[in-house]
């Protein structure tokens, strides 16, 4: 199932989330996160999409898997946080 | 005596010229190549420039570009499209070591963005920082900013409005929701101002460039003396220009 999910988060940025998941096992198939906000390596965006490949969508899960490669990889993000990018991911699955 | 920046008027540059030339003068400054510095510049033809985390086809109506020769260019520095024609841009680049550069990214913002302020009080304009990235006067949208940190340094670009035109913006741009696409347009045009607008008569790019250059100045207590890029920030442009700005993989890749 492929979806693309536009989810306005609090504060007034933009994110839409182009995500391919598999709807028998619930798992992230790919993910593009896009959007006018910013993140510090701006690298560190398409690591996180990698990361997020065959994980399950589960809000615990996800929000888990965000904070520990955020602290890992000293990101920062402005104008979205792990919890945004959460939510908009599994708005797409509702 | 105060500190010497660099302060360049590079002129109009295509869209890919301008984002390589930026780059370039990042690069060069990390290297220790040449001072801090700040750009001023301008787009020829008009363009719009997304940010790094946008999809260019969600963001931008390329046939419409290309039907009134708009360019169009992905930049390494986050944030929204942003549609360039009537107006000042400018560039700081800078050291994150730099001891006016406060190290938390959102105050770095906070400083710079006081450097325009200033600039705008010289124009008798009032104006403030609206966190994240945007200068209001009167609640409406006078600037965008982005920055973006890469080799210890910091680069900050943005707009300064001298005139603006919603509609012609929004036929370059794409929306979420094409059935709200006109109440959005009214939307913009009650939150976006420009000088014009505001002083009522147009203002010229000279005028704004004297005040934002003395806003510069005052808000980093240093002297902007005017030079030229340097032979090493050409050549790094024309590389960039080829490997980065000008191609498809560049501006598609997300």
């Amino acid at each position: 199932m492929d979806k693309q999910i536009i989810y306005k988060v609090p504060g007034g940025k933009l994110l839409k989330i182009f995500l391919s998941y598999d709807e028998s096992s619930n798992l992230i198939k790919d993910i593009c996160i896009t959007g006018d906000f910013f993140a510090y390596p701006e690298e560190s965006v398409e690591e996180l999409e990698k990361i997020l490949k065959n994980k399950e969508l589960d809000k615990k899960e996800l929000m888990n898997i965000i904070n520990l490669f955020v602290k890992d990889h000293g990101v920062e993000f402005i104008g979205i946080d792990s919890s945004t990018i959460t939510d908009a991911i599994l708005e797409g699955v509702l | 005596m105060s500190e010497q920046w660099r302060f360049l008027l590079t002129g109009e540059h295509t869209a890919v010229e301008n984002m390589a030339i930026d780059r370039a003068i990042l690069v060069a400054h990390s290297k220790g190549l040449v001072p801090p510095t700040v750009r001023f510049y301008t787009w020829r033809p008009a363009a719009i420039s997304i940010g790094y985390f946008q999809r260019l086809t969600e963001e931008v109506d390329l046939d419409a570009c290309e039907n009134q020769g708009i360019d169009y260019v992905r930049r390494i520095t986050g944030g929204g499209a942003v549609f360039h024609e009537d107006e000042l841009t400018y560039s700081i680049v800078v050291s994150e070591d730099h001891p006016s550069i406060p190290k938390h990214i959102l105050d770095s913002y906070g400083i710079i963005c006081q450097a325009l302020i200033e600039g705008f009080s010289i124009l008798d304009i009032d104006s403030e920082y609206a966190p994240i990235n945007d200068i209001v006067s009167n609640g409406k949208k006078i600037s965008g900013n982005a920055q973006t940190r890469k080799m210890k340094t910091v680069l900050q670009h943005g707009t300064i409005l001298l005139d603006v035109d919603v509609d012609k913006m929004f036929s370059l741009l794409k929306v979420p929701n094409e059935k709200i696409k006109d109440k959005l347009i009214t939307n913009v045009k009650d939150r976006v101002t420009s000088l014009k607008l505001i002083t009522g008569n147009p203002v010229s790019f000279d005028e704004v460039s004297n005040a934002m250059k003395k806003g510069f100045e005052k808000t980093f207590h240093v002297t902007l003396e005017p030079g030229l890029l340097s032979e090493d920030e050409q050549s790094l442009s024309k590389d960039f220009i080829r490997e980065c700005f000008g191609t498809d993989s560049w501006n598609h890749m997300r």
